[in-house]
């Protein structure tokens, strides 16, 4: 067993299988680098996360423990050199189980929430997670306004009237596709 | 033998510093104070989740998104290039009707337009194909729609284009051999049928056997450089051109050159065969 610590004081610790814990890459790695030293009795602190979440985490990891891993993909990083032109430029579908739909905090008052589950799953790098999370966010913002997605998304719009003008017209194209 | 040796002894330091950090985190020794707005900031995605949400929405609400914020505009100019496309398979129409603008004009196979107009600096061409995939036919028409700015953008590696036929029918004044090639490497995959119809200032060694042969195994090839009321000027097209076409398995294949010299009657009788 692994513990886990929150970021709040008094930190709030969680006793989690390794096998539910190695789901996060970034603890998996640093279990690696730590080899030989006695984990068991060395609570992880995890700054970024809070207890809350880190209970929502705990939850998904346990529940999750037995799945077969993903299919890792290469990422094609942002680089001229790299020739993304394959025919594999089209997202696999990702569906949301069951028990997920259930567990994402999927209630507008617990929006923040959710989000604060994306940032540690991305922060712990657990992919399945972030997968069905993003999904989800994507599934609700489909269709909306560019309005709606700001407030959604607790995004300000930081452009000035004349470049977001601009940009109107820039993206105006887009419209037929 | 010895660099593995020292790499041993700097591992072995950097586990001990680690063991020895992490215990003292432990400790609460350096946990120290958050920065007060620590938490909120988790209130926004960071830009990894954004871009994995992007690519999960339907291609043409991406472009619309970019307007949300300058940081979710960051995200998507990022994360486009290998972002699912849209297909499209209708043509694709490049014209340059005033100096230094280019508009592209996408027709479906139902006729539907979709016009933009492309101001030299302010919006890159290939901002235009982050989004979609052109399969179909590409036609570059009036005025210096081919010219080498056009080009490069497209053959960059990243841009998707699967055009069956490239139609060139503009002024090929400032179209070089080199991005001529490299555009047609590009299409090497897709392209059937390359036409020069039309097209009027070809240079003097822009079209040529290698040139031509940059475009793989074709099923059509029709030169016919507008020539009126002046003197056809040569083109350096020879057998090798016409005989690579020999191999193509098509039935329907044409073969219509003007003013190319360096096709010999033997040639002619070679592919007549």
């Amino acid at each position: 067993m692994i513990q886990l610590c929150s970021n709040d004081d008094p930190p709030v610790s969680f006793t989690v299988p390794r096998k539910a814990v190695e789901l996060s890459k970034t603890i998996k790695t640093m279990l690696e680098d730590l080899e030989g030293f006695d984990m068991e009795q060395t609570p992880i602190p995890l700054p970024n996360v809070d207890a809350p979440t880190l209970e929502l985490i705990v939850k998904w990891v346990e529940q999750h423990q037995d799945d077969p891993p993903p299919v890792e993909k290469p990422r094609v990083e942002d680089d001229d050199s790299d020739d993304s032109d394959a025919d594999d430029d089209q997202e696999p579908e990702v569906v949301i189980p069951e028990w997920d739909k259930k567990f994402l905090p999927t209630d507008d008052e617990q929006k923040n929430q959710l989000f604060k589950l994306l940032n540690a799953a991305n922060y712990l790098e657990i992919k399945p997670l972030l997968d069905i999370g993003c999904k989800y966010v994507a599934d609700k913002i489909s269709g909306q306004t560019v309005e709606w997605v700001r407030d959604y998304l607790n995004m300000e719009n930081d452009y000035t009237p004349e470049e977001e003008a601009k940009l109107k017209e820039e993206i105006a194209w887009a419209e037929g596709l | 033998m010895e660099t593995e040796v020292a790499i041993q002894a700097e591992i072995d330091r950097l586990r001990r510093a680690l063991g020895d950090f992490s215990e003292r985190i432990v400790c609460g020794q350096l946990t120290g104070k958050l920065p007060d707005n620590f938490l909120e900031q988790f209130s926004q995605l960071p830009d990894r989740p954004l871009e994995q949400v992007l690519r999960f929405l339907p291609t043409r609400q991406v472009p619309q998104m970019r307007r949300v914020s300058r940081k979710f505009n960051n995200v998507i100019r990022k994360g486009s290039k290998t972002m699912p496309k849209k297909e499209r398979n209708g043509s694709v129409v490049f014209k340059s009707c005033n100096t230094g603008e280019l508009s592209v004009e996408l027709r479906d196979y139902d006729n539907k337009i979709v016009k933009t107009t492309l101001a030299d600096d302010r919006v890159a061409l290939s901002e235009l194909f982050r989004f979609m995939r052109i399969g179909g036919r590409m036609y570059f028409g009036e005025g210096l729609s081919a010219a080498d700015k056009v080009l490069d953008q497209l053959s960059k590696a990243w841009v998707t284009i699967r055009p069956e036929t490239v139609i060139f029918a503009g002024d090929l004044s400032q179209t070089s051999r080199d991005s001529l090639r490299a555009f047609l490497e590009k299409v090497e995959p897709s392209v059937k049928w390359l036409h020069f119809q039309y097209a009027n200032n070809i240079g003097n060694s822009l079209l040529s056997d290698d040139v031509i042969g940059a475009a793989g195994r074709l099923d059509g090839l029709m030169v016919m450089p507008m020539c009126l009321g002046s003197k056809l000027r040569d083109i350096n097209i020879g057998d090798r051109t016409l005989l690579a076409m020999v191999d193509s398995d098509e039935v329907l294949l044409h073969f219509f050159v003007m003013g190319c010299s360096g096709i010999t009657p033997a040639g002619i009788r070679a592919f007549a065969m």
